[in-house]
């Protein structure tokens, strides 16, 4: 995989959490520039401030929809259920790469800009997460 | 609500990771390694290229300490950056 360094990218990052989760989380940066075809690492922070043990699970996504395809996770903390102790604080890195073939696919010609967005949910037996985009 | 007709051949759908989800660092143990990268990243304007030998400190740290599978650095995608160290260990034998 070759970088596509013509190609400067910013990445920026949301972080949500479902009403019903009571953990802090947040991006540590709100912003990196990537090239597509170089890894990059990212980190998120998580925080249980209550006095009993929560464990969450989070879901992502990434805007422009279209940009989707071509965001690849390397490794990160979602799709997993998380647990964390009374006023835990934790770091929550993301390693991805945005596939070059970004850069050949003329839809993609006036994008310099992906958000990348998580969102926390309480993990719960027999839960479903809801996942954007169709079925 | 609006629909997206979405009529290009590749739609997305949310992925799991390819490797798998990151076991949680409960104890910090990567956490010096983590404020190194992050510290390039506000000194360099936070552009990822420049801070890649300190991301991949951060991720030989935790595959030491099993938070991590260990995989070959080069695979993912810092053979240049390998490259460059077995080329500085030859020229000083």
């Amino acid at each position: 995989m070759r970088p596509v360094r013509e190609r400067v990218l910013k990445v920026t990052f949301n972080a949500d959490v479902h009403a019903g989760l009571q953990w802090n989380f947040r991006p540590q940066q709100s912003e990196i520039y990537v090239v597509p075809g170089e890894t990059a690492l990212a980190f998120y922070k998580a925080k249980n401030p209550t006095d009993k043990p929560i464990i969450g699970i989070s879901t992502y996504n990434v805007v422009p929809f279209e940009a989707g395809q071509y965001f690849n996770k390397i490794q990160c903390f979602c799709f997993e259920e998380q647990w964390l102790n009374p006023h835990e604080e934790v770091d929550m890195p993301v390693f991805f790469y945005i596939d070059p073939e970004f850069a050949e696919d003329p839809k993609m010609a006036k994008v310099d800009s992906i958000t990348l967005s998580y969102t926390f949910f309480e993990a719960k037996e027999g839960q479903h997460l809801p996942l954007p985009g169709y079925q | 609500m609006s629909t997206a007709m979405n009529f290009s051949a590749k739609s997305f759908k949310p992925r799991p990771p390819d490797k798998g989800a990151f076991p949680l660092d409960h104890f910090g143990e990567c956490s010096a390694f983590k404020e190194r990268f992050m510290q390039c990243l506000r000194d360099s304007g936070f552009e990822s290229g420049a801070c890649r030998e300190r991301a991949m400190a951060y991720l030989q740290c935790r595959m030491d300490r099993q938070l991590m599978a260990n995989e070959p650095l080069e695979k993912l995608g810092f053979k240049d950056l390998m490259d460059e160290k077995s080329e500085a260990e030859r020229g000083k034998l």
